[in-house]
């Protein structure tokens, strides 16, 4: 607690000086410190000017080809789409197999019983603003939340669902 | 004298010159919007986009589906987690504890220091009523006002302690001193031009996609959103009415949370930086976001 009678008498004089140190703290103060061991996100682009994602640029949306064979494999690419860390694809969508869907998006658990190739289906999780600039979805593979190989997993995994 | 004056004209220059060219900075990086939704700023929260005002627009109307609240019931959000506000118990909460333990701050600091009490009163020896007006503009100090910023500057000013935005400590005051308006409808008064101003910039960062997720406050928060649909086992509500019951005792958290304090931890799950409380872009967001609570009843304490 405070001790505000203690320093009264001084106030007076040090109050110019105090300001002066405030006004210089807002100039160059430091950033919030990510809380300890929490996930660190001063990569991408943040709200406001303050810090330096202010300035981060929005990754542009990205137009990708598959490169050879798809290389899949459908049961990592269920896990995958069901961790909270990962695709967390569940959260939006109903999935084969998934408990405890989210329902903003399309259901997919029959997706592989539809006319959609691995192409296709790779080139809408790498970056679904290429089709739709207004969608929700985050671009898994543009934004890196998911590598090549795991992308490759999970359209195995919706290729795999009928 | 001469000294300290020109120092500080020297860094009002230098800070002007640094917001001038955060701006600069900030207009040249590309940067997505989710589409806007039809927002009339003068009707507050009974403008809400969601359909959903008649559930939670009073007692009456809550008690008429309480039935939905805690339930699996779709509907269930549609209450905009208005409910807890009617219930009662007589249990004590967090939230209460907060609420006395800023009271109790304040007393004692208004003892030794009745300055302090009339800076958090803007000139009155009484806080009730004072935090309906926030967030304001402070002419004086030429200055955008949450009740947290007023916190921190009148200990700073008179009681020459360092209460900080987000700190345990300025919340349970800021807690006690909205608690002073509870049951009061919110007036954010938008005909102070500095006010619209930070509506505006406010309305804009609403919309604007942060984050590895390449999320905006509207992707989950606006009609044709996630807002309605089940997020796992979330289901995101309306942002209309929201901000009158913050700070408010977050049961998953256990912790009670200010406003700037959730904004954060909303930007954690949109995976992008959180900002530090008090920080300009968040009082822009909370003027904005409180504007949309216009006319609502202020509810401190209260349990979330």
């Amino acid at each position: 607690m405070s001790q505000p009678n203690a320093f009264s008498a001084s106030r007076r004089t040090l109050a110019p000086l105090l300001m002066a140190l405030a006004l210089a703290g807002c100039a160059g103060g430091p950033g919030p410190k990510p809380g300890a061991g929490g996930p660190n996100y001063a990569a991408w682009p943040c709200l406001g000017t303050s810090l330096p994602c202010g300035a981060v640029a929005t990754r542009t949306p990205q137009q990708k080809t598959l490169d050879g064979a798809l290389n899949g494999d459908p049961a990592r690419g269920q896990k995958i789409a069901e961790a909270r860390n990962k695709g967390n694809c569940l959260a939006c969508h109903v999935l084969k197999d998934g408990a405890q869907p989210g329902s903003r998006g399309p259901d997919l658990s029959r997706y592989g019983a539809g006319k959609r190739s691995d192409a296709e289906t790779y080139a809408l999780v790498h970056d679904m603003r290429a089709r739709n600039p207004d969608t929700v979805m985050p671009p898994f593979g543009t934004n890196a939340i998911l590598t090549e190989q795991e992308l490759r997993d999970v359209v195995a995994y919706l290729q795999a669902s009928k | 004298m001469t000294l300290t004056r020109t120092l500080r004209r020297t860094l009002a220059a230098a800070l002007l010159a640094g917001a001038g060219l955060g701006a600069a900075a900030a207009a040249e990086v590309y940067r997505e919007h989710h589409p806007r939704a039809a927002i009339d700023p003068a009707q507050g929260a009974a403008g809400d986009f969601s359909g959903t005002y008649g559930f939670w627009k009073d007692a009456a109307a809550l008690e008429r589906h309480r039935d939905w609240a805690g339930s699996t019931d779709p509907n269930a959000w549609k209450l905009n987690w208005k409910y807890p506000d009617l219930v009662d118990s007589g249990d004590v909460h967090a939230g209460h504890v907060a609420v006395d333990e800023g009271e109790r701050f304040v007393r004692r600091a208004a003892a030794r220091e009745p300055g302090f009490l009339a800076c958090l009163g803007e000139g009155r020896n009484e806080l009730k009523g004072v935090a309906a007006g926030y967030p304001k503009y402070d002419a004086k100090l030429k200055k955008l006002m949450t009740v947290e910023a007023r916190v921190e500057h009148c200990a700073k000013a008179e009681l020459w302690d360092d209460v900080r935005q987000g700190s345990p400590l300025n919340t349970k005051i800021a807690a006690y001193v909205k608690s002073q308006s509870a049951g009061l409808p919110i007036r954010v008064d938008l005909s102070a031009a500095p006010v619209m101003a930070a509506y505006r910039r406010g309305e804009q960062l609403f919309y604007t996609k942060v984050g590895q997720l390449n999320f905006a406050c509207a992707s989950c928060h606006t009609p044709g959103s996630i807002m309605g649909h089940k997020l796992r086992g979330e289901v995101p509500t309306t942002p209309f009415g929201d901000a009158a019951h913050f700070p408010t005792y977050r049961t998953p958290v256990g912790e009670v949370e200010s406003l700037h304090q959730r904004f954060g931890r909303c930007l954690n799950q949109m995976r992008a930086q959180p900002l530090k409380p008090g920080d300009p872009a968040y009082v822009d967001l909370e003027v904005f976001y409180t504007v949309l609570s216009n006319g609502y009843p202020i509810t401190v304490p209260s349990i979330r």
